[in-house]
């Protein structure tokens, strides 16, 4: 029992500001429980969000997950930043620090970037398409679920049992059981391999979804670009993620049993993990970026009023960029030496990204030029992205020139590269997505006053930041140190690095705030296109219907509702030609299957392999009882679609 | 063999008033009485990889046989399942699948020989 106890609650989770952090997650949750109790939500609860498989409703809950993610990742930040701001710092300890520093870095890629970029795809890809769901709405809520409880196993592990310390990219010796007992790394392992089942499902939903299930006349060359991102992130996501797969499964079965694929002691090979590692690292940073050009894309030529310029280069540099990153990943190790063939290989493919990425900048820039500019909230995202992504992209090509990556490899000014990219490229992309398409979810138009407060916060905060970083790892300064002496020259940069990374924190403040004022106070989207948007999506009321189209449309051009209403063929819809429509019902069995999974998961943690095959029996009888269920459908009558388009006032008559 | 009806595809209205729009993708494949093609795949595939657990385990011949004879294997099975549950055989249109594919072996080859050549550096490099 006590030796239970000490495996559950290691000195490592009764530290000062883990039982601070305890509490205030006990009190969110009593309040949580206490609300949907008081206002007896939980029927609603069940009925209209956990058991939904209505891709709009899956993507708000990704959204929210994201943003809670981004919370938690930001507090590591603010944590980390603290302890550097000035030297000799006591806030974290060495192995308080490497904790911190690896949650951060997981949470941020794979629990706040990839549920919030499918957020977004479940958002936007079927009403762009026209399409009235995505090709498997159950498994579309399948992956949801797994992601939801690998994020609640991950961010557990602070909790109980102790948080991983390896690094986001966990890297072997750091992750062998000799050297890292503790059950941290399993956390890691159990809980990324679980997201990546979901993950992976996603990439085959869109893939499938965008292929087949177009509206009428739109073919490939006809698609807004975010669905082309959203076709290319796909394959990218499908073909990248086995290999993490691969990498983890091994590391797991190295700590789990005792089997040694990277223990080098035992003739195993340590490079071979950080190699699959980057097999997908790389194409996971495209995985990221892509969407973010795809949003981009749409938000330049909406507020722009000007149809995309150069709209076939900007696909082939899509597909052209997917299939470079493959080959591009011995980049991240050049230091590891494999020999001067194998780095100037990879260094020159690695170069050669920027050439379709450029064409991407030139387009959208040209998309602009001549054209009558709004500068909303989601253009000035846009309007910022370009320049920071500039930056971002031209230090990737001097850590791509091999000679110069042996100095800057691991130093700050690594760092500031890829916060430079990842914040600046998909973080600011997916800000302007979100204010885009917020009205499309909710209904109601983010307050752009307050938007614009968090902006300048953000965008500024960003770059005081890390443009200090860069200047950091010119002089030195190596990641993932936890304090550094007086006289380094280090102290001004840090502190002003700290500094801007208060100041992001506050526009993200500003952000929720904003959110939560606006839904109080903020006009109602009644036409659904309050931007005079360009794709179908503005052709739908805010928010959609859960057939979202009462009638499937046509297109004949590109940019299909903006021709609409040049056209004038925006009238409403003859009730002749609405029809009864089969939607798929909702089911209790995707929350059911996370559940098992996690329950698999925190056996597999802490090596109780009873809890764990219980947790497995449940996700197979969980699977199988899902194949034999043919009540899956609910039919809407056409009667019931046509009294709620004439509420709408969009049906004719 | 029974070829199972096929639930309404997704196709523009007729106006007729009468039709039911799927709003999923609707299922198109073939469905027998019992799966003896899918239950044979899974069998075989574990028996491939026992024998390929066991071939090494057991270290039954020389390294570079053993490796020759594992890639074997698994090029068996890999083909083995691409045939018996990916539904390659039942497909409406078959330019998809070419491309996809095509990327398929082009990032699976790449992967191996790519991972070969760069972890062949502790003989580049002394």
């Amino acid at each position: 029992m006590a030796q239970l106890i000490a495996k559950l609650f290691p000195s490592t989770v009764l530290r000062p500001m883990e039982i601070g952090a305890d509490a205030s997650i006990l009190l969110a949750v009593l309040a949580v429980v206490y609300i949907l109790t008081r206002y007896r939500k939980w029927g609603w609860l069940w009925r209209e969000w956990i058991t939904t498989v209505d891709h709009k409703k899956i993507g708000i809950m990704y959204l929210i997950a994201a943003i809670v993610m981004l919370f938690r990742g930001g507090v590591d930040a603010l944590m980390l930043r603290t302890q550097l701001a000035l030297p000799n710092g006591h806030f974290l300890g060495p192995e308080h620090y490497n904790e911190i520093f690896t949650t951060h870095g997981t949470i941020m890629v794979f629990f706040m970037a990839m549920p919030f970029i499918f957020a977004l795809f479940n958002i936007a890809i079927p009403l762009m398409i026209g399409a009235r769901d995505v090709a498997f709405p159950k498994l579309n809520a399948i992956s949801f679920w797994l992601f939801a409880f690998a994020a609640l196993l991950f961010n557990m592990s602070f909790v109980v049992g102790g948080s991983p310390n390896a690094g986001w990219t966990a890297y072997p010796p750091l992750t062998e059981l000799h050297f890292n007992p503790g059950v941290g790394e399993n956390y890691y392992l159990i809980a990324l391999q679980i997201t990546g089942i979901g993950s992976i499902a996603t990439g085959i939903n869109f893939l499938v979804t965008i292929l087949r299930m177009r509206a009428k006349g739109m073919s490939l060359m006809k698609m807004p670009l975010f669905a082309w991102s959203a076709l290319v992130t796909s394959s990218l996501v499908i073909f990248a993620f086995p290999a993490l797969t691969i990498a983890l499964a091994l590391t797991m079965l190295d700590r789990l049993f005792g089997s040694t694929f990277f223990t080098i002691a035992h003739g195993g090979m340590p490079m071979m993990y950080v190699n699959l590692f980057w097999i997908w690292g790389h194409p996971e940073v495209y995985i990221l970026a892509l969407p973010a050009f795809g949003i981009f894309s749409e938000v330049v030529a909406t507020f722009s009023r000007k149809r995309l310029f150069g709209y076939a280069a900007m696909v082939g540099s899509l597909v052209a960029i997917t299939l470079l990153s493959y080959g591009v990943w011995v980049h991240h190790f050049f230091t590891m030496g494999a020999g001067a063939a194998v780095n100037a290989f990879f260094g020159i493919s690695t170069m050669l990204i920027a050439i379709p990425t450029g064409v991407k900048i030139f387009n959208w820039i040209f998309t602009m030029w001549g054209g009558r500019i709004k500068t909303t909230v989601a253009m000035l995202w846009q309007l910022a992205f370009i320049p920071t992504f500039v930056v971002g992209g031209a230090t990737g090509v001097m850590l791509a020139v091999v000679p110069g990556d042996y100095q800057f490899h691991n130093s700050y000014f690594l760092i500031a590269h890829f916060h430079n990219v990842l914040i600046g490229g998909v973080v600011f992309g997916l800000f302007s997505g979100l204010y885009y398409w917020w009205p499309k979810m909710f209904g109601y138009m983010l307050n752009e006053r307050q938007g614009k407060w968090a902006f300048w916060f953000f965008v500024i905060g960003f770059w005081v930041t890390f443009f200090p970083q860069y200047l950091l790892g010119l002089k030195g300064m190596t990641r993932r140190i936890y304090t550094y002496p007086h006289g380094m020259g280090w102290t001004l940069l840090n502190l002003i690095s700290t500094v801007g990374a208060y100041a992001m924190g506050i526009g993200f403040i500003i952000l929720v705030y904003s959110v939560v004022y606006s839904w109080r106070h903020q006009e109602r989207d009644l036409t659904g296109d309050p931007w005079d948007g360009r794709t179908l999506e503005w052709s739908l009321p805010s928010p959609a219907p859960e057939y979202n189209f009462a009638v499937l449309p046509e297109v004949t051009e590109r940019d299909a509702w903006w021709e609409m209403k040049q056209a004038g063929k925006t009238g409403r819809i003859p009730a002749k030609d609405v029809h009864s429509i089969h939607m798929p019902r909702n089911t209790p069995m995707p929350f059911l299957l996370g559940l098992s999974f996690f329950v698999a998961g925190l056996g597999a943690v802490f090596s109780w392999w009873y809890v764990a095959v219980a947790g497995m029996m449940g996700v197979f009888i969980i699977l199988v009882s899902g194949w034999f269920d043919y009540h899956d459908h609910h039919e809407i009558p056409a009667e019931e679609i046509r009294r709620n388009e004439a509420a709408l006032g969009r049906l004719e008559g | 063999m029974t070829q199972v009806q096929r639930p309404p595809a997704i196709s523009a209205p007729t106006g007729r008033g009468d039709e039911v729009e799927i709003a999923i993708l609707a299922p198109r494949f073939e469905e027998h009485a019992f799966p003896w093609r899918q239950i044979f795949g899974y069998a075989a595939s574990l028996i491939l990889t026992m024998a390929a657990l066991l071939l090494v385990v057991h270290h039954v011949l020389p390294p570079v046989g053993l490796i020759v004879a594992i890639l074997a294997l698994a090029t068996i099975q890999a083909s083995l399942q691409l045939g018996l549950f990916m539904h390659l055989r039942e497909s409406l249109g078959s330019t998809w699948h070419v491309v996809t594919l095509a990327l398929a072996i082009v990032v699976a080859l790449g992967i191996v020989i790519f991972s070969i050549w760069i972890m062949s550096f502790k003989s580049g490099v002394s």
